[in-house]
């Protein structure tokens, strides 16, 4: 246990290190990831001025919904970057030297590297929109909703992180994924920004049922604002995000547990 | 100049760009998809209203169909010189006799074609089976929409060309090119209707070449603009081409001086 733990603290530092070697360049580009990911915000914050109310959501309401998907991919990406890579190593050979150390698997891949660019640009920028929202959007803020709210991120994070692990995973079987998830993941994303009741019923489904990332934002947002357009969905979902987070993760995890046992190496 | 060698490339590209082919459908459904979450946006904005500022629903529909259709043709490659600069090959490309300014030209007018074809088309037929579109003023419209539209891929590729010519100097551009994206995704009217933006922003764009790209061609297509006013817009844009391909071409000979290869 003491070894891991070193082992753990050793691979952080080299990570942030090389990370971090070119100074300038490091905060350019978590500059520009945070200048990218704002885009949204601008285009919200704009329309908004214009229009004042997006089927009932104001402007604090809607980045307070906005806020929960960066926070939550911001903390993910720390652990996941090895995950959002997996392609890359697995094309390369490169996972074959993971395999062979007398280590977890999945243990190495999450802490030999982190994209600290991505994590404080995302983070970054949902601590921001946090900060504007937060009080303004009439959330009586007690231990009691600060603990949902903390359960909810945490729930958020396994949604995303269970979704990342399942995309690698099917790199043990298919050797190019990268348009999958462009797909499943950032397509999808895309509406995650808005409430999803303005959307269709293919739409809503497909963010509940499907990539549920309705979990990961708009219902936790609803248990604090209780908008109106909540009525159509049934009030259980509101307390449902650990649980989707954690039973999906594990899925992802038992998928990744069984499919390693037919990898093949790309490698020559 | 002979135009031949240019010509070869420009359809080496589209050729080449037909090998890709499930980039290329996600390519479509993605832009597709963005555009129905525009959509969807704006009919719950709208709710019953007819008109906002005498824009109609069905006026906005035809801002996203045609900047985000005419933003899958204009792609320029924001790595085409950084990429040879990386890995040295910039220094035999300047040995080829010829331009190679000419050929960067060359070969995005080529991969523009190709998106113009099998992205466009398909993207606004969707577009134009599901939600529809306004149809334009009259077939003098379309003719300067098109001229227009050309002109916007100009000022959008010297943008472009200049952005790509601070690699001489820094190496690594990709933050630069990124936030460049960000202004012109915010301010080209692609992602909200120019008509919605605030009037301080309006007054700013002015001075801008952004809203040269997309809206210019959309208020004309939409008969937005007198005849005066359609040439002088025009004129604007070629202004702006001028001015940042200028800029650019002067970053271009400062840069050859500076280029220092790293490995070969």
């Amino acid at each position: 246990m003491n070894d891991t733990l070193h082992l753990m603290t050793v691979y952080s530092k080299t990570t942030a290190r090389a990370w971090f070697q070119y100074r300038v360049d490091a905060v350019l580009r978590s500059l520009a990831v945070f200048a990218r990911e704002s885009t949204g915000i601008i285009v919200i914050y704009f329309t908004l001025l214009k229009f004042n109310s997006l089927n009932g959501w104001n402007i604090y309401e809607l980045l307070f919904l906005y806020s929960l998907i960066f926070l939550t991919y911001g903390i993910m990406i720390i652990f996941f970057t090895g995950l959002r890579d997996f392609g890359n190593m697995v094309r390369e050979g490169s996972f074959d030297r993971f395999v062979l150390r007398p280590r977890g698997i999945l243990f190495q891949i999450i802490f030999v590297n982190s994209d600290w660019f991505a994590a404080i640009g995302h983070g970054g920028l949902g601590i921001t929109l946090f900060l504007i929202s937060a009080g303004k959007v009439g959330v009586h803020w007690n231990i009691y909703n600060a603990l949902y709210y903390l359960f909810a991120v945490i729930g958020g994070v396994l949604i995303q992180g269970a979704v990342f692990l399942f995309i690698a995973t099917l790199n043990i079987y298919l050797i190019e994924t990268g348009s999958i998830k462009e797909l499943l993941y950032w397509n999808v994303r895309k509406f995650a920004g808005y409430p999803i009741s303005i959307f269709n019923k293919g739409v809503q489904f497909l963010m509940i049922y499907i990539m549920p990332y309705a979990f990961v934002n708009y219902f936790p947002a609803q248990f604090l604002l209780r908008k109106e357009d909540m009525s159509q969905y049934p009030e259980i979902y509101l307390y449902l995000t650990p649980i989707v987070g954690v039973g999906m993760y594990l899925l992802a995890y038992a998928f990744w547990l069984y499919s390693l046992k037919y990898y093949k190496s790309s490698g020559n | 100049m002979r135009i031949t060698p240019y010509v070869a490339y420009a359809k080496k590209n589209f050729l080449g760009r037909s090998a890709y082919r499930v980039d290329h459908f996600l390519g479509i459904l993605s832009t597709c998809l963005q555009f129905f979450i525009f959509y969807e946006i704006y009919r719950a904005l709208y709710g019953d209203a007819e008109t906002i500022d005498g824009i109609t629903m069905s006026m906005v529909t035809t801002n996203f169909i045609i900047s985000m259709g005419l933003g899958m043709v204009f792609r320029p490659n924001d790595f085409f010189l950084p990429g040879k600069i990386w890995d040295g090959s910039i220094s035999t490309e300047l040995l080829r006799p010829i331009s190679f300014k000419g050929r960067m030209i060359a070969e995005n007018v080529g991969d523009s074609a190709f998106n113009l074809i099998f992205k466009f088309i398909p993207v606004f037929l969707i577009a134009f089976f599901t939600t529809g579109i306004h149809s334009p003023a009259g077939i003098f419209n379309v003719a300067l929409f098109i001229i227009s539209a050309v002109l916007g891929y100009g000022v959008l590729w010297s943008i472009s060309f200049a952005v790509q010519m601070t690699a001489f100097w820094l190496i690594n551009i990709w933050s630069i090119v990124t936030i460049k994206n960000v202004f012109i995704n915010v301010l080209s009217g692609s992602m909200i209707p120019l008509w919605f933006m605030p009037e301080w922003i309006g007054g700013v764009l002015k001075y801008t070449p952004f809203s040269s790209i997309y809206f210019t061609p959309v208020q004309i297509y939409l008969g937005q603009l007198g005849t005066a006013e359609i040439v002088y817009k025009c004129f604007i844009q070629i202004v702006w081409i001028v001015m940042i391909y200028l800029i650019g071409d002067f970053l271009w000979n400062k840069g050859q001086k500076k280029l220092i290869v790293q490995g070969g």
